[in-house]
């Protein structure tokens, strides 16, 4: 359907366009009545799509000249329909992207995506958490008997961020979805692997599900039981309990007793570790604050890449921007943020990983950490 | 940013949207001043509006209408809920919440510090004996340094 905009010139024209209106029983926008057509002002019209072209013969023959105002009407109103009525929902194979889902059905929902792309995915066992649960990823690629080189990605390092295991799940979904019709994401896993780790702290976010929605840091105890929890990134073996930390306990940023000292931490840095030299780049996922943020987070002293990782990081921004608008600012974290040892970000570039990100998913304070669920599309579609 | 020896003073320029009154921004500048050394007094400021906010008296009326129309006091908890979502009704109680921590993270800042409101964890209405409104809240702030 489209809406046609005319100014009619003569009353001649005005009568014709008053009988055009009334014999396709024409739906006009403005004004209300055929009856209130003038020259000189101001006509739209709706025409529906079977009609258009009638309908613009009609207007040629008349001498009669429009411009189109909305070529699509359809289009708009989906644009405009609330995410559950509209067909974009993005449920895939029953699994519902547009909200957020606990634990259990994370893990059924990773047994679910190598079930059903047995070609692409494999599931593989990373390691334990604290209160022993079992930490997956997942490897998409195609296999391949060389070894390919790596972009891992891992998500919910801090309990209380819920969007960023979305993402992840939202970005396995929507490589796989496109994976046959689109051809750069074709020759991407050709090429290369994709690592996914969509929860990382899985007991914090076991936590923030059942106890207290903000919570952050892992479940370890310490102080003889008087308190819970490292930040996992502050965990790492970067600079370790310098600045931005704290050595107490109760802590939200507790570093934990030394570098690696939690079983989540250990995971991932013996894996990382072990693949080092086939690593290209490597994606945390985090809320909130809009940002890109680059190594470091304990020295403003540039790494020795720093421009290409700008570079690379402002390309990634724009494209973001690109969708919706939404504005992410891109820098070291030293400066953009604050100072802090011991993220996951800085230790993977220090052992030589060039490429190395941390993303702030929306937003910048509105929501927070409870980033509303009908956020979830908008945010992980500008973020692919 | 000018820098004194009297502390650290900052010249901002920025657009208000009233929340309720989106797509009309109105512009303004404002000037902070936080105090070398002083870690206990909250950052001076002053703002200068160039245009004016709607006024909210409508709205208000009908948030206190229908507060003194309830039955029992009001009584709530995790605004927003664990997904982010707001019932409609609650949410000038929760922008009461934003103003309230807007004082409070003001009398907090520091040049280091970045406070937001995380979430309210409980609101309690007070039951008075005149005719004003008092509500007790307890709000989760967040300081973006533990992120």
């Amino acid at each position: 359907d489209q809406v046609l905009h005319i100014v009619p010139g003569t009353f001649q024209q005005v009568q014709h366009l008053q009988l055009l209106c009334s014999t396709l029983m024409l739906d006009l926008w403005k004004p209300l009545l055929p009856e209130d057509i003038r020259p000189g002002e101001d006509l739209h019209i709706r025409v529906p799509a079977s009609l258009v072209q009638e309908v613009k013969d009609s207007l040629y023959q008349h001498m009669i000249s429009y411009r189109v105002l909305i070529p699509d009407v359809q289009k708009l109103v989906d644009q405009s329909m609330p995410r559950e009525r509209s067909s974009h929902r993005q449920v895939s194979g029953g699994y519902v992207y547009t909200e957020y889902h606990p634990m259990e059905e994370i893990y059924q929902w990773m047994t679910q995506i190598q079930k059903n792309n047995s070609e692409l995915v494999t599931q593989h066992i990373l390691g334990k958490t604290f209160e022993n649960r079992t930490m997956y990823y997942l490897q998409i690629g195609q296999p391949s008997n060389k070894t390919k080189k790596i972009i891992w990605m891992d998500c919910g390092i801090h309990a209380r961020e819920w969007i960023s295991p979305a993402f992840c799940q939202w970005f396995v979904k929507e490589i796989l979805q496109n994976y046959k019709t689109d051809p750069k994401i074709r020759r991407f896993l050709q090429n290369l692997d994709l690592y996914v780790l969509p929860v990382l702290n899985i007991d914090g976010y076991v936590y923030s599900w059942k106890k207290e929605r903000l919570w952050r840091k892992s479940r370890s105890p310490y102080g003889n039981g008087t308190c819970y929890g490292t930040d996992l990134n502050r965990n790492f073996n970067s600079s370790w309990g310098s600045v931005g930390i704290s050595f107490n306990c109760s802590s939200d940023i507790f570093c934990g007793s030394g570098p690696e000292s939690e079983p989540e931490t250990k995971a991932v840095a013996q894996f990382i570790r072990s693949k080092k030299s086939d690593i290209l780049c490597y994606l945390t996922m985090h809320s909130y604050g809009q940002l890109i943020l680059t190594p470091y987070g304990s020295t403003t002293k540039p790494p020795s890449n720093s421009e290409e990782l700008m570079q690379v990081g402002k390309e990634a921004a724009a494209a973001l921007t690109g969708k919706y608008g939404t504005s992410y600012k891109v820098g070291s974290t030293a400066l953009i943020l604050y100072n802090n040892s011991g993220s996951s970000r800085d230790w993977v570039h220090t052992i030589g990983i060039p490429l190395s990100y941390t993303f702030e998913l929306r937003d910048t304070g509105t929501y927070g950490f409870v980033l509303p669920s009908s956020q979830i599309q908008p945010t992980c579609e500008e973020t692919m | 940013q000018d820098i004194d020896d009297v502390g650290h003073k900052y010249h901002l320029e920025l657009e208000l949207e009233d929340v309720l009154d989106k797509g009309r921004p109105v512009s303004c500048t404002a000037e902070v001043l936080y105090a070398l050394g002083s870690k206990t007094s909250a950052p001076d400021v002053q703002v200068t509006l160039q245009g004016e906010l709607r006024s909210t008296e409508e709205a208000d009326q009908e948030f206190y209408n229908w507060i003194r129309s309830l039955e029992k006091e009001l009584v709530a908890e995790n605004i927003p809920d664990s997904h982010g979502n707001v019932p409609p009704e609650l949410e000038p109680i929760h922008r009461l919440a934003w103003v309230a921590s807007g004082f409070l993270i003001w009398q907090n800042s520091t040049e280091n510090t970045k406070f937001h409101l995380a979430q309210v964890k409980h609101v309690k209405q007070v039951k008075r004996s005149d005719e004003d409104l008092q509500f007790d809240y307890v709000l989760l702030l967040h300081d973006m340094v533990s992120q």
